[in-house]
């Protein structure tokens, strides 16, 4: 019944949107996302707001028992988030792909946003579900949805290429987590979230977990089963980067939570905290030496989410260990931080992405040494973008700042403690030294893209995106400067939601982080008057002067060319020569020779690899490809030889059973 | 009342510290030197004058000065001279002022590349990476900090009931040590840049202002001063907590030790080659990191007695 109405739900969707014409596709999906998400957010503030969890769904299925689905507080929190991503999202792809109609067939686009309604409805589906069978179903058609969504250029190889090895990553991921929801059901019955408490308490927990962390890990972009993402957005448009980035992702990170809420033995809570702590720590710092080394804007955007993937893991990682210890406050800092940091994350990277999107859209490129001086052509964009990499940064007043300080909080507090203390302090030294090179890499993004003079024709005549593209923008943006100039208000929805992770919620109350949170606000309201005050003052000061512009100093050169600006190669050479061996360097062209005196024009570029690529193309692929063609043998396609080997088999179950081999 | 009180002081170690680099150059090299107080004449000329902007730079190149100088008084808000109580001051202020100064860090590297100039692109990509290799240091010695004393707010830290154990004095003398040298990075002083530099292609922080003049530049200097201020006095308050020494003593002990310290280095050996800053950035962090391991077995050993 559950699924007969899913579907019909579903073919009533693409009927709907392949109904209307040509240019209402787009509102037809917005209306179809908005409607669905508008409903299920205000049941997710009822039950934020304090209700208990409200039951959506419950029925009896064939292979993984009794399977139900429910709002509780953390599927509440996850619900808005989706829902903001998701519609704002839709509305960009409206102004995004309104030039791509004219090329595209009909079908094409409908195709395009049926999937993106069905993406959309997918994911909360996966937040809602409580496990098991319907978990699984609406996973796969979230991957499925994501799949056809990246095959939109489908014209183009490399676009073909990059969907083909995310289907195949989210497939081994897939796998993963049938095998531990079965092996779940096998041990307790049930399939469902609610009885892996019971399977972790009575049996080793650490294989399962294992298995639930490598699966979900598989769609977060965890170190090192990242390389889909850095190859699947730049492939896809801008707002399906958007929303897999800024939303998808997170669909991993909520099945860690839901994992990890499971645990409940001490030395359970302390092993998975030291792996989850040190998978953090490792995603987010090879994220981010990546991100800095790249040179196109939505590959180092892509890098940059796996980044932060890495900073909720440092967060969960510190909760575990905060709840391992028994110190509440640190396990609530760190949980509230990395449920916070998912929220931001989607605000300010799908603004990020729709900047990246104007970008390719307005100048055809998204290489940064070709770009330049953007700042004058699109001047809304660059500075909805500027803000969106300020918030990425951690910088106040923006949201970025607010959930790294908790997580922050939640490292010194076990310092303090004495709990882990030197988990804690790696933790603290990889989030600094991650903080730093963010700055690092967004600066040169910036600089290059926005800033400086624009280094190739066609950028030069850039005009601005049109205004639903920028109206979709202001969506995130809003949950931007919510989060940081209101923190006490966010951190009050976080903290509630972080009771599901909490064993006893009456030892938590919201009083232990909002003193704090509401200093930090005012710090971040001191700031931006501080701030306008001087800008007040300078300008008051510089009335009546002589204010005149001339060339920039040359340092006595007096005919500089665009070409002579730094470029983002030469921006992140410093940091390349610290950390060569994380990138390999393919370049294609040839270089400036040591021995040409008089060099003529050359064309040169250099991409830089990611080193875990070598792991899909390492000995053991050739090994398998023999292994398939020794099977292949098998394969004589002769009747009467596959009832043989039916028969063989037979007696092979007969036998094994006889000797009590197999049960 | 206590709070205003700091505020002066703080004021009062910004403004001294110039003048006091300034005077034991001056002496070492047996000059009688400039006025003590010449940079705030240099600085009150700067603020009467008009501007000259470069025809590439945008809006953003005209509000980094604002926010440079901006983000630097709010991050000083937040440093207690002594245990005198700062204006701000809440549980994980030692993470909010880091990110604080980040943010002005950030504005004025782009405001660097704004300018499209080779020279500014070199001073900012150089000042990003120093900066985010600084960071972990600075991290680590508030991570010592909160170790010792249990406390997040530099407040807290080092406010008088709470003087650790008299045991941890040397790990508090290292953390001291550190955080001069952070002075030393941070505000872009020798070994890490040489200020004086007459060769733009050597520059750090000074070529990345050089399109810079006028009530901007001027509103960029005072930024800095705060900031070299800020960490003086974030190391005098350490000293001062490692030997029990007064309230009082933390104020002229930031300006003597920033000012005499920088001096004499400054007049004794030259600047590091570019490529050896990373390495010397990078032994700050490890030797921050030394402290807080130090630290760690320390109280680990303490507590078993």
């Amino acid at each position: 019944m559950f699924f007969l109405c899913t579907l019909l739900a579903l073919a009533v969707i693409a009927a709907a949107i392949c109904a209307v014409p040509l240019r209402a596709k787009a509102w037809t999906a917005l209306a179809i996302v908005a409607a669905a998400g508008i409903a299920l957010a205000v049941e997710a503030a009822g039950v934020l707001a304090g209700g208990g969890s409200r039951p959506l769904w419950a029925f009896d299925s064939l292979m993984l028992g009794p399977d139900s689905g429910s709002l509780d507080a953390l599927s509440a929190f996850f619900v808005p988030v989706i829902v903001i991503g998701a519609v704002a999202a839709t509305l960009y792809s409206q102004g995004y792909l309104r030039h791509a109609l004219a090329h595209k067939s009909p079908a094409h686009v409908s195709l395009h946003y049926t999937a993106l309604a069905v993406m959309s409805l997918a994911m909360l589906g996966v937040v809602v579900s409580d496990g098991g069978y319907s978990f699984l179903f609406f996973w796969e058609l979230m991957t499925v949805a994501s799949f056809i969504l990246i095959l939109f250029d489908a014209e183009r190889r490399e676009v073909r290429r990059a969907a083909l090895s995310y289907l195949i990553m989210m497939h081994v991921g897939f796998v993963l987590l049938v095998v531990g929801f079965v092996q779940l059901h096998a041990a307790t019955g049930s399939a469902s979230f609610a009885a892996l408490a019971s399977c972790f308490a009575a049996r080793p927990f650490l294989p399962l977990f294992l298995v639930f962390l490598a699966g979900f890990g598989m769609k977060a972009g965890l170190f090192p089963m990242h390389v889909w993402l850095p190859e699947a957005h730049p492939a896809a448009p801008s707002h399906v980067s958007a929303l897999m980035s800024g939303v998808m992702i997170k669909t991993g990170i909520y099945g860690i939570l839901r994992v990890a809420a499971a645990l409940n033995d001490m030395a359970a809570l302390r092993t998975a905290g030291f792996i989850v702590l040190s998978l953090g720590i490792a995603t987010a710092l090879w994220g981010v030496i990546l991100a800095a080394s790249q040179n196109d804007v939505k590959r180092l955007l892509a890098y940059s989410s796996i980044e932060n993937i890495g900073v909720i893991l440092i967060g969960i990682g510190v909760a575990l260990l905060g709840k391992a210890a028994g110190s509440h406050a640190a396990a609530l800092c760190g949980m509230a931080g990395a449920l916070l940091h998912t929220a931001n994350h989607s605000f300010f990277k799908s603004l990020l992405f729709f900047g990246a999107g104007n970008i390719l859209t307005q100048t055809r490129t998204l290489s940064l040494d070709a770009l330049g001086g953007l700042a004058r052509h699109m001047p809304v964009t660059a500075l909805l973008f500027l803000i969106g990499a300020a918030a990425i940064c951690a910088l106040p007043p923006f949201n970025g700042f607010v959930s790294e300080l908790l997580i922050y909080l939640g490292m010194f507090k076990e310092i303090a403690a004495g709990n882990d203390t030197l988990a804690a302090a790696a933790g603290t030294v990889a989030l600094a030294l991650t903080g730093g090179i963010v700055v690092l890499a967004f600066t040169k993004l910036c600089g290059t893209v926005f800033l400086g003079s624009p280094r190739t024709h066609e950028v030069a005549e850039a005009t601005e995106a049109d205004n639903v593209r920028l109206t979709a923008m202001a969506l995130p943006l809003a949950g931007i400067l919510f989060v940081g100039l209101f923190p006490a208000a966010a951190a009050g929805i976080v903290t509630r939601t972080a009771r599901f992770f909490l064993p006893t919620p009456t030892v938590v109350n919201d009083c232990l982080l909002s003193p704090t949170l509401a200093a930090v606000g005012r710090t971040a309201w001191l700031l931006v008057a501080v701030v306008a005050l001087l800008v007040w003052l300078r300008r008051r000061a510089l009335r009546g002067r002589t204010v005149v512009q001339g060339l920039t100093w040359g340092c006595g050169f007096t005919a500089p060319n665009v070409r002579m600006q730094y470029t983002g190669e030469s921006f992140a050479e410093g940091l390349q020569s610290i950390v060569p061996s994380l990138t390999r360097q393919d370049g294609e062209g040839d270089a400036v020779g040591k021995n040409e005196i008089f060099p003529a024009a050359h064309r040169f570029d250099i991409r830089r690899k990611d080193r875990i690529d070598n792991l899909f193309a390492a000995w053991w692929v050739e090994a398998l490809r023999l292994l398939n063609q020794r099977v292949m043998r098998l394969r004589t396609g002769k009747i009467n030889h596959y009832l043989l080997f039916a028969l063989a088999f037979l007696g092979l179950v007969f036998l094994l059973s006889i000797f009590n081999l197999i049960g | 009342m206590m709070t205003t009180f700091n505020t002066l002081l703080l004021l009062a170690v910004a403004l001294a510290i110039p003048g006091v680099i300034n005077r034991t150059r001056a002496l070492l090299a047996g000059r009688r030197g400039i006025r003590f107080l010449q940079h705030l004449y240099d600085v009150r000329l700067r603020l009467r004058k008009g501007a000259v902007y470069s025809t590439t730079t945008t809006a953003l190149f005209r509000t980094t000065p604002s926010v440079y100088l901006g983000a630097a008084i709010v991050a000083a808000l937040m440093i207690p001279v002594g245990d005198l109580r700062p204006m701000l001051s809440f549980e994980g202020d030692v993470v909010c002022m880091a990110y604080v100064l980040a943010l002005g860090r950030f504005a004025l590297v782009l405001a660097a590349m704004d300018t499209g100039s080779a020279f500014e692109g070199m001073g900012a990509s150089r000042e990003a990476l120093y900066g985010a290799l600084a960071e972990p240091a600075l991290m680590l010695v508030a991570g010592t900090l909160a170790l010792l004393t249990g406390h997040t707010s530099f407040a807290r830290i080092f406010a008088p009931d709470l003087l650790p154990d008299a045991r941890f004095a040397v790990v508090l003398l290292l953390t001291a040590y550190v955080l001069v040298k952070i002075v030393i990075t941070e505000s872009g002083r020798v070994p890490v840049d040489d200020p004086r530099t007459h060769l733009e292609l050597t520059m750090i922080h000074e070529v990345m202002c050089l399109d810079y003049c006028g009530v901007d530049l001027a509103m960029i200097q005072m930024g800095g001063w705060l900031k070299t201020a800020l960490f003086s006095l974030l190391a005098a308050d350490t000293l001062a907590a490692a030997f029990c020494l007064r309230w009082w003593t933390a104020a002229p002990l930031a300006v003597a030790l920033t000012g005499v310290t920088v001096g004499i280095v400054e007049s004794t050996r030259a600047r590091n080659k570019l490529v050896r800053n990373t390495t010397f950035i990078l032994t700050v962090a490890a030797l921050a990191a030394l402290a807080f391991f130090t630290g760690y077995l320390l109280q680990l050993n303490i507590g078993l007695e």
